[in-house]
């Protein structure tokens, strides 16, 4: 088996990551991180008596929804903290390219 | 062989709720931007998604009313992706396990009923909204978490009047279950539209026409999508899955991008919500709740001789609607409907009004239909009195009197007229002696047109009553 990702297969994820890779080293470098990851990942399927429902909710109570009441609503001053830039009542972000 | 068009539809509503679906901040349209967050709605680090019972209940009943079977374990899933409205980097919504599964919504095509395949219902939270100038875009978190429902339809549609008339009958479904207030315009109703053709069995490559904007806009942009993809076919060319959008104004659809896959999201379990678990006591329950919906009141309308016309009016016109659920049982809703959909609703239009914040009351409704059947009442008088009726407590006798209409109760003259009538209407007079009820009525009305409705009519109908059976 390749020890390595393809180009398309890094660069696909980037894509959805949004990251631009600056060059091609850093790329390759990203080939084989990237497989060792999915590597590390795939050792799940090794486990004997796989568990499906115990992967999905690792607890073993139920939910407990809760009422439909305002609760615990934080102001814009306290958002505009951890926003670098805001104008108006709005957090401003650099323009989204694409919808 | 002509080519076959094949719709699916993909639509997502906000709840009704009060708050938010994995938080306890406001769910309020149209609130000052950024007024009614979180810090669940905002992401940050630690916090944990609580789930609203409110927007559950709700979206039960849209499963239920939608003829679906519920899912009674459910889960919720992470779908990632990586976008400023979206800060936590994924949206909670439910891959594997919808909460309802295999329903359907009928709808009449050509006077006969189709059923339209319900594929899913399930639950997400909505993103935040954001608005983009040229060198920045602005976030407003105030809809982000907001409770939705996304429904899913199997591709049973074949033209773009079954898209439409799904979409109606589905606007209506909801809204009399009181799920969501779909407003397209608003955005608490979105619609996405698959379009595909084919001149074989096997369906067509699918296009994707992201958020139309109005019923009339969706049966424009498939066939306008229709045509495009007709004309692709026949230059030789292929159609690739790619997201479009309708222009309105230049009538046709755009491409937007080229589809991210299923795969794309990396969807999993979301780890941080337990199994949800509906008792069968719940649903029950849930059921108990929906409101009594069009279907059953077109039914009723129909059997009571409405015309389909007034019928389709009423059920535009809820809160007209709903007033007839108090009606008893022998009121006669032919004359009702008219009242309501008549002079009321020219009232009530005009003056912004809903039914329930006039003083026309159940009992004042059913009194004036009777006279109307009577004939004691005119529709002129109707008329003249009506805005009384809506505006005051007072009963129609009092209102007819401060209006001056006095009451004849003098039997010699009421004699005369009765008598005038009669010669006058000879037909009706052989009519009421062959058995026929309504003959009477039809007297009663003239006597009282010739009165100007002053006349008494319990008098008036002993007098004519006497009269015919000399």
């Amino acid at each position: 088996m390749e020890n390595k990702l393809s180009r398309e297969e890094v660069l696909h994820v980037a894509r959805l990551a949004r990251i631009q890779i600056s060059d091609e080293k850093t790329l390759e470098k990203y080939q084989y991180q990237l497989k060792k990851l999915l590597d590390e990942i795939d050792k799940i399927k090794e486990v004997k008596n796989y568990d499906e429902d115990f992967l999905i909710a690792p607890v073993d109570h139920e939910a407990k929804p809760t009422k439909d009441e305002t609760q615990e609503e934080i102001t814009f001053q306290d958002v505009k903290k951890n926003a670098p830039h805001t104008k108006g009542n709005f957090i401003e972000v650099p323009v989204m390219i694409h919808e | 062989m002509d080519y076959k068009t094949t719709v699916g539809i993909e639509i997502h509503c906000e709840l009704k709720t009060n708050t938010k679906m994995f938080s306890h901040g406001t769910n309020g349209y149209g609130n000052t931007a950024n007024s009614n967050i979180t810090a669940i709605d905002l992401g940050y680090p630690g916090t944990l998604p609580i789930l609203n019972r409110g927007a559950i209940l709700l979206a039960l009943r849209a499963a239920l009313v939608l003829n679906c079977e519920i899912n009674q374990q459910m889960y919720f899933d992470r779908k990632n992706y990586f976008y400023p409205d979206l800060p936590k980097g994924y949206q909670i919504t439910q891959a594997r396990t919808p909460i309802g599964i295999h329903g359907y919504v009928e709808i009449e095509v050509d006077g006969k009923p189709k059923k339209i395949g319900i594929h899913d219902i399930h639950i997400e939270e909505d993103t935040a909204k954001s608005a983009h100038s040229a060198t920045s875009s602005l976030l407003d978190f105030n809809r982000a978490g907001v409770p939705l429902i996304e429904i899913v339809t199997e591709p049973d549609m074949n033209s773009p009047y079954e898209a439409m008339a799904y979409v109606e009958k589905l606007r209506e479904l909801l809204l009399y279950a009181d799920i969501s207030d779909c407003k397209m315009e608003e955005g608490s109703m979105r619609c996405d539209v698959n379009v595909s053709v084919s001149k074989t069995e096997k369906l067509g490559t699918r296009t994707e026409i992201k958020n139309i904007g109005s019923i009339s806009a969706i049966g424009l942009a498939i066939e306008k999508e229709v045509e495009h993809q007709i004309v692709v076919y026949e230059q030789g060319g292929t159609i690739q899955e790619e997201t479009r959008r309708f222009d309105e104004k230049a009538q046709k659809t755009i491409l937007m991008r080229v589809k991210e896959t299923g795969n794309d999201y990396r969807y999993f379990p979301e780890p941080d919500i337990p199994m949800l678990v509906l008792t069968n006591e719940e649903i029950e329950s849930v059921k108990k709740e929906i409101p009594v919906l069009p279907n059953e009141r077109r039914k009723k309308y129909h059997e009571k001789g409405v015309s389909e016309i007034n019928s389709n009016k009423l059920i535009q016109n809820r809160d007209l609607s709903d007033f007839l659920l108090t009606a008893p049982e022998e009121l006669n809703l032919v004359l009702a409907s008219n009242i309501l959909l008549g002079d009321t609703l020219a009232y009530l239009n005009k003056n912004r009004k809903k039914i329930t914040n006039t003083k026309l009351s159940m009992k004042k409704l059913t009194d004036v239909v009777k006279r109307l059947e009577e004939g004691s009442l005119t529709s002129k008088i109707l008329k003249e009195i009506f805005n009384d009726l809506l505006e005051t407590d007072l009963s129609i006798d009092e209102v007819i009197k401060n209006h001056g209409i006095t009451q004849v109760n003098d039997t010699d003259s009421l004699n005369q007229v009765v008598k005038k009538v009669l010669l006058e209407n000879q037909a009706s007079v052989d009519d009421y002696h062959a058995g026929k009820e309504r003959a009477l009525k039809y007297l009663m009305g003239q006597i009282m047109k010739e009165t100007k409705g002053g006349a008494n009519p319990v008098l008036v109908n002993k007098l004519l009553i006497e009269e015919l059976t000399k």
